[in-house]
């Protein structure tokens, strides 16, 4: 993006003074949003966890926007240009089974242990050295994601609007830091619900209209197949039997077990950042629901994502029937292909947007970029009053004083993120390496959490030293990749036809084996936890209350059934 | 009930969400309409479908219909 940024003299289009308009409506109520609910913020239950009054439909919502920040849109619509359809398996595969899980299985412990966090549980399970661990680590690349995200926001801004970054930078942090210091998570929360309406209301107009362009699904699978010389990038399972035959460089093993158990498990079921969303939920029962709720809108979040990188890979001039859209990587930018994937959606919004639906797809940009921020922010601010600053600084202040820590550490948070923005923006590279750290953390922590909850012998020496060798595990085998590249490569990701895809996905699959592996030879090494601690926490020790519902239709596992089964049939379609 | 704002609160999170969408739909429509029946249709691919204007129409059925669903009304304070 740094090359597409110096290559380009002029940006590539201009907001009308409507498109301004929409976009100044968006900021001043996004501010009234924060002063209305600052009233009810008073207490840490309130300011850290909406004050735990939110319905299955508030919290799942923010459950599902949380994840579906502008980096993420604008990533994965560039990637299904890159790899096809095969992208869409990050939201299908990649979400809907863990989702489910985190709703109908790990839900109950996170809420009846009435913890405040992820890291929170971990102490309640394994002690304070895996909470320490676990908080330390979220903190710090939270607050990292967040300068990373503020960072791409300006710079989309610069390329698509020619804005001048830290123009872009600090009215975005300022924004953000004014909400949530006013309204903490709940303030998060609504924006998060406004948000995901937002961006489907900016962005479905560029499938409908591009499919209506195409001729149709069946036209633009032809179009794609005519203009790349392969039917390949249109299927999701058919070219997964061999990593030299998918544009992705994968194997069907590394998506099911890598994608659909690790990474996907790890992220929706252990990062504080989503699981925040769902413990703000006012009962078990809702609880419960909102990751089902969550799922499916998960589901459908791929039209407005993947669609478009699939027709800008499709559409043709009609003369010519020649590929309209020529657009290379980030590396290969020059003057004869000024774009790269990761501009298709601005350029595809471009395309059929005229001023005010112009403005409306810009605004749900910032909005994801925002909600990004603000969710990185909220969640770091309670995991360092909670997990690091109550813990361990100070663990006897009133509730008043964990208030304001979490005032104050929304806008010291805010400010390292301004900082964080400014060293992305001096060497691009390091916006990698943040998004890398993540996946250093999530496979592990996964392992232990998951042991934690299901297996009674589990000990907290066995869950420390399991997340500790894990982790350490993760980052030897990403430098042992960047050093040793394609043998290293070929290595981790057993075939000399894998790509770095497949790589990211077999480093967790092998990290979380290992968490595992450590984790349940030390617990059998150590003295086991007496079961009257576990109750409350792990399943066999507790027994799991009644969620209340009385009918069929109110049951979460019955929704859950149902998107499953949804989720079977729409990868069955696109097999 | 003024559903996640908080105790006390006369407005509820969905009447955010529809105000801010009928707001939309009330400045797209009539810029669609100037735009479809002035003859100033930018220079986009199918402007000849005039989305602006339906998807002002949408936004503004949308967002008018949550509005009012959820609009504050005496005595309905959060007590949850």
């Amino acid at each position: 993006m740094q090359s597409m940024a110096a290559l380009l003299t002029t940006q590539l289009t201009h907001l009308a003074p409507v498109d301004i308009l929409i976009l100044v409506l968006y900021f001043v109520v996004v501010i009234f949003i924060g002063f209305y609910v600052k009233g009810s913020t008073n207490t840490s239950e309130e300011f850290f966890l909406a004050g735990r009054e939110m319905s299955a439909w508030v919290a799942g919502l923010s459950f599902v926007s949380a994840n579906l920040g502008s980096l993420e849109l604008m990533g994965w619509a560039g990637a299904s240009y890159q790899y096809g359809i095969l992208a869409m398996h990050w939201y299908w595969i990649g979400a809907i089974p863990a989702m489910l899980f985190l709703g109908i299985v790990m839900m109950p412990f996170y809420y009846i242990s009435k913890t405040h966090s992820v890291p929170g549980y971990l102490q309640l399970r394994f002690g304070e050295g895996s909470r320490g661990l676990a908080a330390v680590s979220f903190g710090f690349m939270t607050i990292l994601m967040s300068g990373v995200n503020m960072y791409a926001m300006a710079l989309v801004m610069k390329v698509i609007l020619g804005w001048n970054v830290s123009f872009s930078i600090w009215v975005g942090a300022v924004t953000v830091a004014i909400y949530v210091m006013l309204g903490g998570l709940r303030s998060a929360i609504i924006n998060e619900v406004l948000q995901f309406v937002l961006i489907w209301a900016g962005a479905a107009l560029i499938p409908i209209l591009g499919l209506v362009e195409a001729g149709g699904w069946t036209n633009l699978k032809a179009q794609i197949a005519h203009n790349v010389g392969s039917t390949d990038y249109t299927h999701l399972w058919s070219t997964l039997g061999h990593f030299r035959d998918n544009p992705m460089g994968v194997h069907w093993t590394g998506i099911v077990f890598g994608l659909g158990f690790v990474v996907s498990f790890g992220y929706w079921t252990t990062d504080f950042l989503v699981v925040q969303r769902v413990l703000s939920a006012n009962n078990l029962r809702a609880a419960k629901m909102a990751p089902v709720i969550g799922a499916a809108f998960k589901m459908a979040v791929p039209f407005i994502v993947i669609v478009p990188g699939l027709l800008a890979l499709g559409i043709q001039d009609p003369h010519t029937h020649k590929a309209i859209f020529h657009l290379v990587g980030e590396n290969a930018v020059d003057a004869a292909h000024p774009f790269s994937y990761n501009e298709v959606l601005p350029l595809m919004l471009i395309r059929y947007c005229g001023p005010g639906l112009l403005g409306l797809g810009i605004t749900a940009l910032v909005a994801g970029f925002m909600s990004g921020m603000a969710g990185n922010v909220s969640a770091f601010s309670t995991v360092w009053t909670y997990d690091i600053y109550g813990a361990f600084i100070n663990k006897k202040a009133s509730d008043q004083h964990y208030v304001a820590m979490g005032r104050w550490s929304t806008v010291i948070g805010m400010l390292v993120s301004i900082l964080t923005a400014y060293l992305v923006a001096d060497a691009a590279s390091i916006m990698d390496y943040v998004q890398a750290l993540f996946s250093f953390f999530i496979a592990p922590l996964f392992g232990t959490v998951v042991l934690g909850m299901l297996w009674k012998r589990a000990t907290k020496q066995g869950g420390f030293w399991g997340l500790l060798v894990g982790t350490a595990a993760s980052i030897s085998m990403f430098v042992y990749t960047l050093r040793g590249g394609s043998t290293a490569l070929s290595r981790i990701a057993l075939s000399v036809d894998a790509k770095p895809m497949a790589e990211t996905l077999y480093r967790a699959l092998w990290s979380w084996c290992i968490c595992v592996i450590v984790t349940v030879v030390v617990s059998y090494m150590t003295k086991p936890t007496p079961e009257a601690q576990l109750a409350g926490l792990v399943y066999g020790a507790t027994p799991i209350p009644d969620d209340g519902a009385k009918t069929l239709f109110q049951k979460p596992m019955f929704w859950a059934v149902i998107v499953i089964t949804v989720f079977f049939i729409l990868n069955i379609v696109f097999f | 009930m003024a559903e996640g704002t908080g105790r006390g609160e006369m407005l509820s999170i969905w009447f955010f969400v529809g105000a801010l969408t009928l707001i939309y739909g009330i400045v797209l429509l009539p810029y669609g309409a100037w735009e479809w029946f002035g003859g100033h249709e930018s220079p986009t691919v199918l402007n000849n479908l005039h989305p602006t204007f339906w998807w002002g129409v949408l936004l503004t059925l949308f967002g008018g219909s949550y509005t009012l669903r959820y609009r504050p009304r005496r005595g309905d304070v959060n007590k949850a």
